[in-house]
């Protein structure tokens, strides 16, 4: 496959650049709104030597990702919140067992079966974990099309250079939107990775290996723990990813990922142009959360406005990012025929925040 | 351990002393695996994915790589394995609770999906490890950590009779039910795991095989006493058989 | 250069394909496109509505929130809620063979072209929307007709050769009327 431009949705735009980036096995049980991306997956991977695999359940895609990952091979899956809720047992397994693999949420509106309706009200499963123990994920959130085929390669790349599952989230608003996006031309991005020193690819290739998350002396389970500790602080220590703009001498910032981060960009450049000094901040990875970008507000910053499409999950991570250094607003939404803030909501809020 | 090696084959690696209980119907089982491995040629391309519970160990007594899947989880991970390895030999080794309690959808739809993997089901009619509670698989009376008046039908239903819930599935190529109870069961047993991995390894399809055993420590019986059941009570009502076997048919592969 | 488009019509009119005729042409003219759809439960009785943008930037927000430039209202049902959506400036493109009593433009432009009626004389009702799209490129200048031309060939060009002489006509018919209007 060469580079091209098409007009894809970004639930078509995810399966293109995973299958463009490497991945050869796709498990998944069909879900609104990730289904496009399962579907055109099914299409596309025999082209490249791979294939979907239409599992019976989360449980069961999450467990056939998992199996499939200890071969080294590159494995991804798409759900939405509810069949996310299942996959936490896998995914915590994953981590525990050092597998990469790329999972995409298309996030719905929740609590329960929830709404089809797009919504950003996965922050805290896929930040904080669905899963029991201390794990964590790399979690990124692309806002269009574009930074999709983006950071596909870097995802796919921090996945087997960290050996941890990669998660994806990408409002359902955004997954259906149909956009003008340049795929890249196939490049395996996983075969940069030697992954013979830990697959189990059968003794024909090396001495007796076995995968063990449980049953292992008090000991050792101590030990693997602090060996996750270590991986996460060299994540957390290297790998924070964000956009910003007019933050320098900013009176207020705005805060958002995904779909009203990229809605900032027009927020800041119109407030600018009114001469007004409002900066963003827009995370592109939710774990490890740019606390960076946060720490080094200067003073001029008075306020900080978080907009998201849920009832308040990523300012938490700003509230801590600040420490109590600069007042931290929150503009919040989940449901409705709009499910989200439109720029010009966004920007009376900001007008509001400014005149205080 | 020269002796042993030249007695079982490669396969089986007895350098660590068994963590089963005495007379753990699993210490068999777990031989009989091994050496249906080791006859068939494919140690080195044999991928176990065993459940939690007291077979999570058995891979421990192989030289084989191997995965501890999730609880009742091991068939989806042996399915993802497979479609990724086709050219390895995949198998899922688990107890009653892990394979048909927590696991049933996914091994049920394993086997329906017929691709060549084997599942071994060790069926001892109680949770072993998490200390004799009761499994699908407890008999209509039985008493047990958690049935303590008996398996009670009226509240907890019949015992689940797993590879019958498999006969109308077509991608099924090879499905029995053996048991360890006396020598000549062990025989057969023998030869139905044998037969279950010859199944993968030709390529035909999906492959089953349920083994009665005896679980001393869950049942807190003497282990005389718990073979006796095993070839008693037990196996009356899970009948030892080979309900299909086209291994004996044409060689697709 | 910015372009916000809200494209509306009744089930069958093809509102949505001639939403993607416009992406698929600024595609090909090096742009960046966004299309959303109507959201959520919003959407009644068929109607559809469909959000493009068109710029040579990468896009902010891809919502069109009421300020569109180019609206396009293919039945009566959509159009009260096309006409609200209309930036000081734009252009609003009624089909004046489906809504009977447009209202005053104050502010925009309102052109008023029958094309169900036009499209009728072409051959088939059913291409009214690409009547429409011919009209919206000679009104606007946000694409070239050849580029519109191209690309309808493409799309139809392998499944419905019949069908790409037809609507190559209706665009340019839309076209040729709209210049007409002097515009
Ligand atoms: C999700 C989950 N639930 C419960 C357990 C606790 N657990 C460990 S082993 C086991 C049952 C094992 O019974 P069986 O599969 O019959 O195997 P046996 O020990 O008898 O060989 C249970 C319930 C667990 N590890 N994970
Ligand atoms: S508890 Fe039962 S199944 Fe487990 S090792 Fe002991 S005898 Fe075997």
């Amino acid at each position: 496959m060469i580079q091209e431009t098409l007009f894809l949705k970004n639930t078509e735009t995810f399966a293109e650049s995973l299958a463009r980036c490497g991945v050869k096995y796709h498990f998944a049980y069909p879900i609104t709104p990730a289904t496009d991306v399962m579907k055109r997956m099914a299409v596309i991977l025999p082209r490249y030597g791979g294939q979907m695999m239409q599992m019976e359940s989360e449980l069961a895609v999450s467990s056939a990702l998992a199996g499939a990952a200890c071969t080294g091979k590159l494995v991804a899956t798409s759900s939405s919140g509810p069949g996310l809720t299942l996959m936490h047992e896998a995914i915590g397994f994953m981590c525990a067992a050092y597998l990469p693999c790329i999972v995409v949420d298309s996030m719905r509106v929740g609590p329960g079966d929830g709404d089809i309706l797009g919504a950003q009200s996965d922050y805290f499963v896929v930040t904080r974990g669905g899963a029991h123990g201390d794990y964590r994920t790399v979690v990124l959130a692309p806002s269009s099309g574009q930074e999709i085929a983006d950071l596909v390669p870097h995802g796919i790349r921090l996945a087997y250079r960290y050996r941890i599952p990669v998660v994806f989230v990408i409002d359902g608003v955004s997954a259906q939107t149909t956009e003008s996006t340049t795929l890249p031309a196939y490049n395996d991005y996983s075969a940069e990775f030697d992954t013979s020193g830990w697959a189990f690819t059968g003794t024909k290739d090396h001495a007796k290996r076995a995968l063990i998350t449980g049953s292992y002396s008090h000991q050792d389970g101590y030990e693997m723990n602090e060996r996750l500790r270590a991986k996460y602080e060299v994540i957390r220590d290297k790998e924070q990813m964000w956009e910003q703009d007019g933050v320098e001498d900013a009176e207020l910032v705005v805060a958002a990922f995904g779909i009203h981060g990229r809605m900032c960009r027009d927020l800041v450049s119109r407030m600018r142009a009114d001469g007004k000094k409002v900066g963003f901040i827009r995370p592109i990875t939710l774990w490890p959360f740019p606390d960076r970008a946060f720490e080094a507000l200067g003073s001029c910053v008075q306020n900080i406005l978080v907009v998201e499409m849920n009832l308040g999950q990523m300012v938490d991570d700003v509230r801590l990012a600040v420490n109590g250094r600069i007042p931290v607003h929150f503009l919040g939404k989940t449901g409705g025929d709009l499910p989200m803030y439109t720029l010009a909501d966004m920007i009376a809020e900001a007008d509001r925040l400014l005149g205080e | 351990m020269e002796n042993l090696s030249a007695k079982y084959g490669k396969t089986l690696n007895l350098d660590k002393l068994t963590s089963y209980c005495p007379g753990c119907g699993h210490g068999v089982v777990t031989r009989l695996v091994a050496e249906a491995i080791e006859e068939l040629g494919i140690m080195e391309r044999t991928i176990a994915i065993v459940g939690i519970g007291c077979g999570g160990f058995s891979h421990h007594y192989m030289d084989i790589d191997a995965i501890e899947a999730t609880h009742g989880r091991a068939p989806s991970f042996a399915l993802g394995y497979k479609l990724a390895m086709p050219e390895n030999i995949v198998f899922t080794y688990a107890g009653d609770g892990d394979t048909c309690a927590i696991g049933l959808g996914d091994l049920l739809h394993a086997a329906n999906k017929g691709m060549p993997i084997t599942t071994i089901m060790v069926n001892n009619t109680v949770f072993g490890m998490t200390g004799g509670q009761m499994s699908p698989t407890t008999l209509v009376g039985q008493v047990t950590a958690t049935t303590a008046k008996g398996r009670d039908t009226a509240l907890q239903g019949y015992p689940l009779l797993v590879p019958e819930m498999m006969r109308s599935m077509e991608g099924v190529k090879f499905l029995a039910r053996e048991s360890v109870a006396t020598p000549k069961a062990i025989r057969k047993a023998k030869r139905s795991i044998r037969k279950a991995f010859e199944c993968q390894v030709r390529g035909l399809g999906y492959s089953f095989v349920e083994v009665v055993v005896p679980c001393p420590t869950g049942l807190k019986m003497r282990v005389r006493d718990s073979y006796a059941r095993c070839a008693n009570e037990m196996t009356d009502y899970f009948k030892p058989q080979v309900f299909r076997d086209e291994t004996e048919q044409v060689d697709v592969a | 250069m910015l372009h916000k488009c809200t494209i509306s019509g009744s089930g069958g009119q093809g509102s949505a394909l001639m939403a993607k005729m416009i992406c698929l042409g600024a595609i090909k003219e090096g742009l960046k496109v966004v299309m959303t759809q109507t959201y959520g439960i919003e959407q009644r009785g068929g109607d559809s509505t469909a959000y493009v943008i068109v710029s040579d930037q990468p896009i902010g927000s891809p919502i069109v929130e009421n300020d569109a430039d180019i609206a396009v209202a293919l039945s009566s049902s959509t159009y009260a809620n096309c006409f609200e959506g209309v930036v000081p400036g734009g252009s609003l493109f009624t089909n004046s063979s489906m809504v009977e009593a447009p209202r005053d433009a104050r502010g925009f432009r309102q052109v008023l072209l029958p094309v169900s009626d036009m499209a009728v004389e072409l051959g088939t009702v059913r291409c009214a929307n690409m009547v429409m799209l011919g009209a919206v490129l000679a009104g606007t200048g946000l694409l070239r007709l050849e580029v519109a031309e191209e690309v309808v060939r493409e799309s139809l060009g392998a499944k419905k050769p019949q069908l790409v002489e037809l609507n190559v006509n209706a665009l340019r018919a839309g076209f040729a009327a709209m210049e007409k209007e002097g515009n």
